[in-house]
């Protein structure tokens, strides 16, 4: 199978890229005409790596990109900047690159989400976040990022329901690995200090090697006959996930946690309902505070909720590879300089 | 009855234009003058998510199909520069009127037979010369026709902006703006400013002698220049003028400052931080002005902290012009009195910017 994989690279890509070609199929690499090859690390000298220079904001490149291809992995978006530089590179990416499938008459998407897409608001404490989880239908007070991948999701929806086309979306939770320890999860950022909101939350993680074979193994299964992915929503999680306390102490001794100051849960939601109801009644809601101190945003970061991966392991067989103390040493051992199709059971734990 | 817009391009900037149309700015409700009536963009995403955001009736990807359906009486152009003559030129000949961000032609020649198309069409078209509108511009323009700061003497306007970092808009090198493609490049997107706020600073003066040093201090090989210095020096009214404009890629803070020199005193601003410092002759008589000026410049410095304060949390930008401007040209429309950027003012400033790029030429 030749598969196209945008955003390769990225921090997941690059994972995804290395898992597709671990598991013997041709990866088209879509690289920004800024990114050098070399972020792609010893994959470039895999003869199964082919790479597409183009920018998805722009539909130049997109067609010839696509020829002989049977998959789409559509992982890039933009993460940073105000709504309309995310909107362009989420949206307006997403939207060339399906009108461009479409011309090409390549059928099978997995398209890569996120959990900031849930309401989080309507979700009680202590509550199972899962794929019947309530969709946030009013996002104006959500960061830009949640914003604009709900219309990318909207994008997923409209093209899975043309003839022929098969679609599955999967919502990974916060990937963390190599140079992606410390997390937004953990806190939020205040000049030199960072705010450890709760202790207790369980955090909705995935290690970035669990979900790169998750991804693999959707893009293997989208279109194989059976129809089984077809339009599904997938959630991504690990095994045993720690609470924010547990893995803290986890990356202790491995990475560097910048200075902060612990507040409670019940606290930090009292103060934001508060400012917010004040910001409502004073103001109408017009004043824009720091996004920790908006209560969509702080419940979408650091509600205590329970996750579940029962329907990943279920509709595509996967099993996370790696537990945590062993993504961690993973994300912290020497970078890895052989060709991405020796295997690493070695490294598996359990 | 209300006027029919519509807007075409549904990038960054279309926040303002939209957010003003949908009565959504300090400006109020404007729904007896104007309404929003369609939007258009290459992308239908990106349209159809402006028509919902803003309450658009219709959302299209052809501006052509827009302007047959639709019918608009005025349509607002806020797509990238190049493409301003093109899309002004359909909605005239389409029966609209045209407003259009800056710049909107590359050249003077142009921008006078656009004017043609508007005066064959009988229609009005009207370059965005916001920051003009911004109230500490105002404040400025009225101490200077009260002669609180006596003969004009020099104007200086300077703009410092990080423009050839990699991850702003004109240094992304993945997807390069279109304003690239400009005489000025990316300064041609700053060109518009200088000029039509030194004209308006300074109103009927005639630069003769321009002076202007072109410069690509970055090296950055996506950039045609990143660093303006010019030195315009004219004749005005009450006596000669001088004039510095200065675009600076490479310094912090990022500025947009403009400051009026006279025979009693001076003005300056900020536009991005706002603030009104006047040096100017107090009522306290020639030796306690000096006192004066420190307590009184001291006392307004505080209170534009606290007033950006409360800007920053209220989510209000420098576009507080932009949102006025609109408003004093749909009450013109409503009324039939003159747009608030008459032909003569876009005339004059496209002259001054291509008289900078002269320079550029000989250079």
């Amino acid at each position: 199978m030749r598969v196209l994989i945008t955003g390769a690279g990225g921090f997941v890509g690059r994972h995804v890229a290395t898992a597709a070609l671990q598991a013997g199929h041709i990866v088209r690499a879509v690289l920004r005409p800024s990114a050098p090859t070399s972020v792609l690390g010893p994959l470039v000298d895999d003869p199964a790596l082919e790479v597409a220079t183009l920018d998805l904001r722009s539909p130049v490149g997109l067609v010839d990109a696509l020829e002989g291809v049977d998959t789409v992995i559509h992982l890039a978006a933009a993460k940073s900047g105000d709504f309309y530089t995310q909107f362009a590179a989420t949206v307006v990416g997403t939207e060339n690159l399906l009108a461009a499938m479409g011309a090409v008459g390549v059928k099978n998407l997995v398209g890569v989400s996120t959990f900031s897409v849930y309401d989080y608001r309507a979700l009680r404490a202590g509550a199972l976040l899962d794929e019947f989880a309530p969709l946030d239908t009013d996002p104006g007070r959500r960061d830009e990022y949640a914003r604009t991948k709900l219309i990318q999701e909207e994008l997923y929806r409209d093209h899975a329901h043309k003839a022929g086309n098969h679609v599955v979306v999967l919502r990974p939770g916060m990937v963390y690995g190599r140079d992606n320890l410390w997390h937004a999860l953990l806190g939020a950022e205040i000049g030199p200090l960072v705010l450890r909101i709760g202790s207790r939350a369980t955090l909705p993680l995935t290690y970035a090697e669990n979900v790169a074979d998750a991804m693999v193994l959707a893009a293997e299964q989208i279109g194989g006959g059976s129809g089984r992915l077809d339009g599904q929503i997938i959630n991504i999680v690990d095994d045993r996930l720690p609470t924010q306390k547990q893995y803290i102490a986890a990356i202790a001794d491995v990475a560097e946690a910048p200075r902060s100051l612990p507040v409670p849960w019940p606290a930090m939601q009292f103060a934001t309902e508060l400012l917010d109801r004040g910001n409502e009644l004073i103001i109408g809601g017009r004043a824009k505070f720091p996004g920790f101190m908006v209560p969509d945003r702080l419940h979408a970061r650091f509600k205590p909720l329970r996750y579940t991966n029962a329907k990943a392991k279920r509709l595509l067989g996967w099993t996370p590879r790696f537990r945590l103390d062993g993504a961690i040493a993973r994300s912290v051992a020497k970078p890895s300089t052989r060709s991405s199709t020796e295997p690493v059971a070695a490294a598996v734990d359990g | 009855m209300p006027l029919r817009a519509a807007v075409v391009g549904t990038g960054g900037i279309s926040h303002e234009h939209l957010s003003f149309l949908a009565g959504r700015t300090a400006i109020g409700d404007v729904a007896s003058r104007v309404e929003l009536w369609a939007v258009a963009d290459l992308s239908a995403a990106s349209a159809a998510y402006a028509a919902k955001t803003f309450g658009a009736r219709a959302a299209y990807t052809d501006l052509k199909e827009l302007l047959e359906i639709e019918q608009p009486d005025v349509v607002h152009i806020l797509t990238p520069p190049d493409t301003h003559v093109r899309l002004a030129t359909m909605c005239l000949e389409a029966g609209a009127d045209v407003i259009c961000e800056k710049p909107i032609t590359p050249s003077y020649p142009d921008l006078v037979g656009l004017i043609g198309t508007a005066d064959r069409c009988h229609r009005q078209i009207m370059e965005s010369h916001n920051y003009r509108f911004n109230h500490a511009v105002e404040e400025m323009v009225a101490a200077t026709d009260r002669g609180e700061l006596g003969e004009i003497r020099e104007v200086t306007i300077r703009i410092a902006l990080p423009v050839t970092d990699p991850d702003t808009r004109f240094g992304d090198p993945n997807l390069p703006s279109p304003i690239h493609a400009m005489p000025a490049g990316v300064i041609h997107d700053f060109t518009t400013h200088f000029a039509y706020l030194l004209l308006h600073l300074a109103p009927g003066v005639t630069y003769d002698r321009v002076a202007a040093a072109w410069s690509r201090h970055s090296g950055n090989q996506l950039f045609r220049y990143d660093d303006l210095d010019a030195l315009l020096i004219g004749d005005g009214p009450d006596g000669p003028v001088h004039a510095r404009l200065r675009f600076d890629a490479r310094s912090a803070p990022e500025t947009f400052t403009i400051a009026v020199r006279g025979s009693k005193g001076m003005a300056e601003t900020d536009i991005f931080q706002p603030y009104l410092r006047m040096v100017r002759p107090r009522t306290v008589g020639s030796r306690l002005s000096p006192v004066a000026n420190h307590l009184l410049n001291g006392a307004s410095l505080f209170s534009s902290g606290v007033r950006n304060f409360g800007n920053k949390l209220m989510q209000r930008g420098p576009y507080e012009g932009l949102h006025h401007m609109l408003d004093l040209t749909y009450r013109a429309m409503a009324s039939g009195t003159d747009l608030p950027v008459s032909h003569h003012d876009m005339l004059a400033a496209s002259a001054l910017v291509d008289a900078l790029l002269d320079q550029e030429a000989t250079r």
